[in-house]
Order: C-alpha cells, then sequence, then structure tokens
C-alpha cells in the first residue's frame, strides 16, 4: 500500500470539517437536552435548534419554517416523493430514469403501494432528461414530479429552473434531490420554484445521518412515520440538534466557499480528465458535453474488466467508486449509464472519481501517474 | 527455511476453513487480499430488491478480513457461474446423470476467476481453505497432494483446475485437521469460528436438488415425469416418478418386493426407464472416465492407481487398461458399488493427483 491513499470519492461521502464538529460538540455533552421540554435546557436545546433552521433557510433562501430536519437526504427524498402520493393517491408519479435509488426506488414503490401509475421519464446521451417528456405528462396531473439538481454517476446538472417553472404553471408539486447539487451549484429556492428540495449534511462536510427537506409553503405533504408533532408532524422523534447544527455551519461554509473551491476543482478534474484521455485513447467520458459538476468525473474505460476496476485501484491507494456504493461487487453495470444509452459491454468497467475540498493538485498528478498501469495491467489480463 | 513472501488472493466464502486460511496466510507475513465469490443470490427480503450486500457469507468473510487488517472484495461471478455451473447441473440430470457442481465451480468458475482477477490485482498466488496440499515432483514441477487429514481431503474437487495454475497455488490447510482448525479460529476470535459445516449446495437453498430441477426444467420435464421401473434383464417391475429424481445406488422409494432388496442401476434418458437390479448388479469392477483433465504426467496402460469415484469415498486400487485423449478405462481391483455417471473419478498415485474426468455411462 502507498503511504499516502488519495480520496476521491466525495460524492460518496466527505469528511466531517473542523468548524462543523466544533458547533456539534457543546449540543452533545452541556447542552443535551430535549428542545420539546419547557425548562431551560430545552429552551437552549430549541434556541440551537431554531438558529440552525434559521441559518440553513438562509442559506438556501428558504422561510425558516418551509425546512424540516431528516435523518438524512434519503428520508428526505422518500418523505417528498411518498408523502405527495399518499395526498394524490389516484395521480401518477413521475421521475427521471437517472434518480438515485433513493428516489428511483421510492417512486416505484409508492405507485405500488397507492396503485397509481409511475414514469420513469428517460435521459439522452449526455444524462439530461427528456424535458419535452416531462411536459407531456404533467397534463396526466401527477402527484409529484422528481427530477434530481445533479446526477450522482456522471455529474450532469438537470434543467431545473425550466422543469420547476413548467411543474408550478402546470399545478404540479416539483421535488428535487439536491444532494449532489448542494454546495456545487447555486441552489435557490428563492430563485427556482421548486415544491420540495433535499439535502444531506455529509456531503458537504456536515455529520452523517442528517439532512433536510425543504416544503414550500402551500405544498400539502403526508408524514411516514408518526409520533410527535416535531418538524411539523412530518419528522417526528426527539430532534438531532447536534446534527441540525452541523448541518447548517457545514452548509454556510460550502456555500460560502463554493465558487472559489469550483474553480479551483473544476480545474483539477479538467486536468485529470485531460491527462486520463491523453494516456487511455479509448477512455469514454460520460456526460462529457453536459453541464456537469466540477467535482465529478466519470469514465468508461473499455477492456478494463469491471469487477477488478476499483479494487485494484483501491490497492494503488486510490479511492475511487464503480457507480453505486453496494458492497456486494455487483457487477451490473450501472442503471445511470445505461439509461445514457451506453451498451452494458462499454458501460460496466466504469470509475468514478470526485473530487473534494482537501483534494491537491499533487494528489492528480500521482492518480495521473498510476491509473494508466493498472488500467494496462487490467486489460493484459482480460480473457478473450 | 525462510519462507517466500507472496501476494496472495484469498478466496473466502465465510466459513471457518477460508477464515483460518487467510489467517495463516497473514501469520506467515504474506501480503493477502481477501475476496468472496458472489455466486448466487435469492433475495429474502420482499419487494427490496437482491440483497446480496447482506449475504451472510459474505458479512462473515468481510468481518473475519476486518479482524486480520486485509482488504476484502467481492467478485461478482453469478452469470458466469449460472451459465457454467447450474445449467450444467440441470442438463446433466436431464441427461441421466449426477453431476458434481462444486468440481464444475472450480474448474471452470472460480479458480478461473481467482487467477484472472488475481492478475490484475498484481496478486503471484491463490489460496483457498481446501483440504489439499501442493508439492513437488522429481522434476521440481508443482504437483497437487491429498489433504494430510483423511477425513477432510478435497482434492477430489480440485482435478479439473486448469493446469497453469499450479505454480500459483496455496492450501494453507492441507496439513491440519478440522479439529486443529476449529481452534486456531477460536484462538484468533474469529466469528466464523463455531459455524457449522456446510453440507448442502450452495445454489440449492432448500437442500433437495429436485426443487432446482423443477424450477429450471418445469415439472412438466420429461426427466421429471413418471417411466417405467425396469429390471437388467428387461422386465418391467412399475412405474418411477421422473428418472432425474433418482441416483444410482439410491433404494430408498423404490416398490422392490420380490424378496430382494432393489436398487438403482441407471437411467435410460431416451426412453424414460430406471433400472434397478440386485446389490450384486449394483457392483462393477470396470471404469470409463471421460471429459479429462490432467495435473501430472497421466497414468500409462497397465499401471497401478488409486481412484476415488464420489466425495468421501476412499480411493481405491485399480488397473489403467486403456489410454487416450477422449478417456481413460480402469479395472477396480475389488468391484465397486454404485459406480455413478456424470460423477467425478480422481486418479491418484500415491498422494499425487494426477486429474481426473467425469464417470460415463
Amino acid at each position: 500500500m502507498p503511504t499516502d491513499p488519495i480520496y476521491l470519492d466525495y460524492s460518496a461521502t466527505a469528511p466531517l470539517r473542523r468548524e462543523a464538529r466544533e458547533a456539534m460538540l457543546p449540543y452533545m455533552e452541556g447542552c443535551f437536552g430535549n428542545p420539546s421540554s419547557l425548562h431551560r435546557w430545552g429552551r437552549e436545546a430549541r434556541a440551537a435548534l431554531d438558529d440552525a433552521r434559521d441559518r440553513l433557510a438562509a442559506v438556501i433562501g428558504a422561510a425558516p419554517s418551509e425546512v424540516v430536519f431528516t435523518r438524512g437526504g434519503t428520508e428526505a427524498d422518500n418523505m417528498a416523493v411518498l408523502g405527495r402520493a399518499h395526498c394524490m393517491p389516484q395521480a401518477p408519479v413521475v421521475c427521471s430514469a437517472i434518480e438515485h435509488k433513493a428516489v428511483l426506488a421510492t417512486v416505484k414503490a409508492a405507485a405500488r403501494l397507492t396503485g397509481a401509475p409511475f414514469h420513469v421519464v428517460p435521459v439522452d446521451g449526455d444524462g439530461v432528461v427528456r424535458e419535452e417528456q416531462v411536459y407531456a405528462l404533467l397534463e396526466e396531473k401527477p402527484s409529484v414530479v422528481s427530477v434530481m439538481w445533479a446526477n450522482n454517476e456522471v455529474g450532469a446538472v438537470q434543467p431545473i429552473e425550466r422543469l420547476a417553472d413548467r411543474c408550478k404553471e402546470a399545478g404540479v408539486s416539483f421535488h428535487t434531490d439536491a444532494v449532489q447539487a448542494f454546495g456545487k451549484l447555486p441552489v435557490r429556492v428563492d430563485e427556482v420554484p421548486v415544491s420540495l428540495l433535499s439535502v444531506s449534511a455529509h456531503k458537504v462536510g456536515g455529520p452523517r445521518g442528517v439532512g433536510a427537506l425543504f416544503v414550500r409553503k402551500g405544498t400539502r405533504l403526508h408524514p411516514l412515520i408518526y409520533g410527535g408533532s416535531q418538524e411539523r408532524g412530518l419528522r417526528p422523534g426527539t430532534e438531532d440538534v447536534a446534527g441540525a447544527v452541523g448541518l447548517a455551519v457545514a452548509a454556510e461554509l460550502a456555500v460560502r466557499d463554493r465558487e472559489a473551491d469550483m474553480v479551483r476543482l473544476g480545474a483539477l478534474r479538467d486536468r485529470l480528465e485531460a491527462g486520463l484521455r491523453a494516456a487511455i485513447p479509448d477512455l469514454v467520458v460520460n456526460a462529457a458535453t453536459a453541464k456537469r459538476l466540477a467535482t465529478v468525473l466519470s469514465v468508461c474505460i473499455p477492456g478494463a474488466d469491471a469487477g477488478a476496476l476499483i479494487p485494484a485501484l483501491d490497492l494503488e491507494g486510490i479511492a475511487a467508486s464503480g457507480g453505486s456504493a453496494c458492497s456486494s461487487g455487483s457487477s451490473e453495470p450501472s442503471y445511470v449509464l445505461v439509461a445514457m444509452g451506453l451498451d452494458g459491454q462499454v458501460a460496466a468497467p466504469s470509475a468514478r472519481f470526485s473530487l473534494g475540498k482537501e483534494t491537491t493538485a499533487e494528489e492528480i498528478e500521482r492518480v495521473l501517474a498510476t491509473v494508466p498501469a493498472v488500467v494496462e495491467r487490467l486489460r493484459s489480463f482480460a480473457s478473450a | 527455511m525462510e519462507q517466500e513472501k507472496r501476494t496472495v488472493l484469498v478466496a473466502m466464502s465465510g466459513g471457518v476453513d477460508s477464515s483460518v486460511a487467510a489467517a495463516l496466510l497473514v501469520e506467515q507475513g504474506h501480503r493477502v487480499i481477501g475476496v468472496t465469490m458472489k455466486t448466487f443470490c435469492y433475495s429474502d427480503v420482499e419487494g427490496a430488491g437482491k440483497t446480496c450486500c447482506g449475504l451472510d457469507g459474505i458479512m462473515d468473510a468481510r468481518r473475519v478480513a476486518d479482524r486480520l487488517g486485509i482488504p476484502h472484495y467481492v467478485f461478482d461471478v453469478e452469470r458466469e457461474f449460472t451459465r457454467d455451473v447450474i445449467d450444467d447441473f440441470v442438463s446433466e440430470y436431464a441427461s441421466g446423470r449426477t453431476p458434481n457442481p462444486c468440481v464444475r465451480c472450480n474448474g471452470n468458475t472460480k479458480f478461473r476467476d481467482l487467477l484472472r482477477r488475481g492478475e490484475m490485482l498484481g496478486c503471484d498466488a491463490i489460496a483457498t481453505g481446501h483440504y489439499a496440499r501442493m508439492g513437488k515432483d522429481e522434476q521440481g514441477r508443482p504437483v497437487l497432494l491429498r489433504g494430510l487429514d483423511e477425513k477432510k481431503d478435497q482434492s477430489y474437487f480440485l482435478w479439473a483446475l486448469p493446469t497453469q495454475l499450479l505454480p500459483k497455488l496455496m492450501f494453507p490447510l492441507g496439513e491440519l485437521t478440522k479439529p486443529q482448525v476449529r481452534e486456531k479460529a477460536r484462538q484468533l476470535g474469529l466469528v466464523t469460528a463455531e459455524k457449522p459445516e456446510s453440507m448442502e449446495i450452495c445454489f440449492v437453498p432448500t437442500g433437495n436438488y429436485v426443487d432446482v430441477l423443477e424450477k429450471r426444467l418445469g415439472s412438466e420435464h420429461p426427466a421429471l415425469t413418471a417411466g417405467k421401473l425396469v429390471t437388467p434383464e428387461g422386465e418391467t417391475l412399475g412405474e418411477h416418478a421422473g428418472y432425474a429424481r433418482y441416483t444410482v445406488g439410491q433404494r430408498r422409494g423404490l416398490g422392490g418386493g420380490r424378496g430382494l432388496p432393489l436398487y438403482v442401476l441407471g437411467s435410460r434418458p431416451e426412453t424414460r426407464e430406471v433400472v434397478v437390479g440386485t446389490l450384486e448388479q449394483l457392483h462393477r469392477t470396470d471404469l470409463r472416465v471421460e471429459e479429462l483433465n490432467w495435473l501430472a504426467a497421466p497414468p500409462t496402460p497397465g499401471e497401478e492407481v488409486r481412484v476415488q469415484i464420489r466425495h468421501r469415498a476412499r480411493a481405491v486400487e485399480a488397473r489403467v487398461t486403456a489410454t487416450g485423449s477422449d478417456g481413460v478405462s480402469l479395472e477396480f481391483g475389488e468391484a465397486q458399488r454404485a459406480v455413478t455417471p456424470g460423477q467425478s473419478a480422481v486418479i491418484f498415485r500415491g498422494d499425487v493427483v494426477l486429474g481426473g474426468g467425469r464417470i460415463a455411462a
């Protein structure tokens, strides 16, 4: 194992930022109260929770009452999709073909539970949803249309402004999973008329297991779990005050540094892309001509064994992802790449490199010095 | 003698044997990489799709790898396994033979994938938890040897390995007995220490192979529908429920009633007949082995060898009567019970596994 492994899997998760950690600690120790309690411990905790809500709301341009803290991005997606489907059980549910499973599987589950149909709208070769097909479905008055802001595997940015506008005109609720876009693109609900928007803390340097769902005032949502009245009854259960504080602090920092970080990381990503293209001429860059997140490089490497590619990189000290983070090591081609029209044979050996705050130019050069040799070795042992 | 340090890819099923194999390699100072082959996956959560991430074997192997401080990966060979092992298993039964899927898997799927991906990962050795040993012949070439623990020896399952793999193979358990392996696992505090022996075939979760045949062939398939029960002399004794449901040597489920107990002698798929006869008729002195694979210099006609015709049977003395590229014929020293077409016959010279093949009809 090389001495300094290189982490290029920030789209999977990012380390907790020091500032977030420090802001969280008081609420796990001294200020441990339950925000629902009336006494001073409760009041302190309540104040911290309200403050975190105000700060996160300000970051995305929402009113504090429109922010619901959740136990993560997946939960926020479930609350949005299922919550809308249960409000209109006869109405179809619509999403794109490249949604994260947190939306895709939930759309299918919603249809199964309500008996309503669902529509999965295809994407083009760059991983961008076929807008006109979404608009055609608006006539069926879906309970919700869910299209992610930016894709987690290839980084393709979706036309969220237009989709949100058209859904609003049609009087249809529009949800976007902004888990990957948040902190990397300007994600503002006062500029884009989305009804529902999911974010996750750990992708922006906050703690794991915390997220938020923006619910625009007037958007009806059926709760999924029952208990107390916390989070407007949408997410009962004693609030995770430290988690909410960590999310708010990490979100503020990510948004504050966003433009500078994205310029720097975009240049590093472009350097990585150019270097890999030069060393591996038949390498395919996914979503190459789409507007992409600056931090993501997804490539297909024909002839490199899909099951051995990520382990081989790992053994060289390079942490990349094979698409989705399923530990079973499935060599099934990624459904996102298949939806983009890459056939199974080409799509299977793929790797996603995702950059983050701690990524350095020196690391990118070391990756460029290592990956071509790994690919060469994989190809030389591939059976005919 | 200072042992050479190698980079070893060790196949970890999540059982105690492969766990200890990995542990011993780590103790010996090798650079060890653990891998679990995902051969077969059935969902146990309704509506949640395939849940291979949670397969017990994979989880246990990962826990052991964590404990040993080695990386662990999963190789998905489900497609190849289905094509090369399960499909073969089904078609062998449909042809009236009794396959050894584990032999087929080792020869066609598991070790080939370990070799190929091991090379991709920069490994120079492949290890498993089989009870077998590696040695060298007079010319210094690597040879496969039986495991020292006679009760556990698993070389029977390894005759079909690709020959080019031999220089890379390591079997860390070859000198040990099962109780020693369990003791080692306990000492190391491995989660798999007390795991029971797995007896069934991995893709037959119910333990009854007929369930797999019914699922894949359909219960209307000729191999699974009624036919005549006949004697070698041509007498019809009654009906059977489908020849693939019977195995050579089987007694249970046959009407019998002629005084002498009846045994399945074989089947005739073309007429759907199952042939039954006496215990004496169940014994044979001749053996024909085809679809050969040699791991060492093949025996020559007239040579006395030992041959094992099923798992958990002793290797018995036999004389080679004819050899050729399409098969080898042998004569047992003593008549053997239930020589079963489709099963593996493995040929030994002393402790050395010369090779083997499938028993012909």
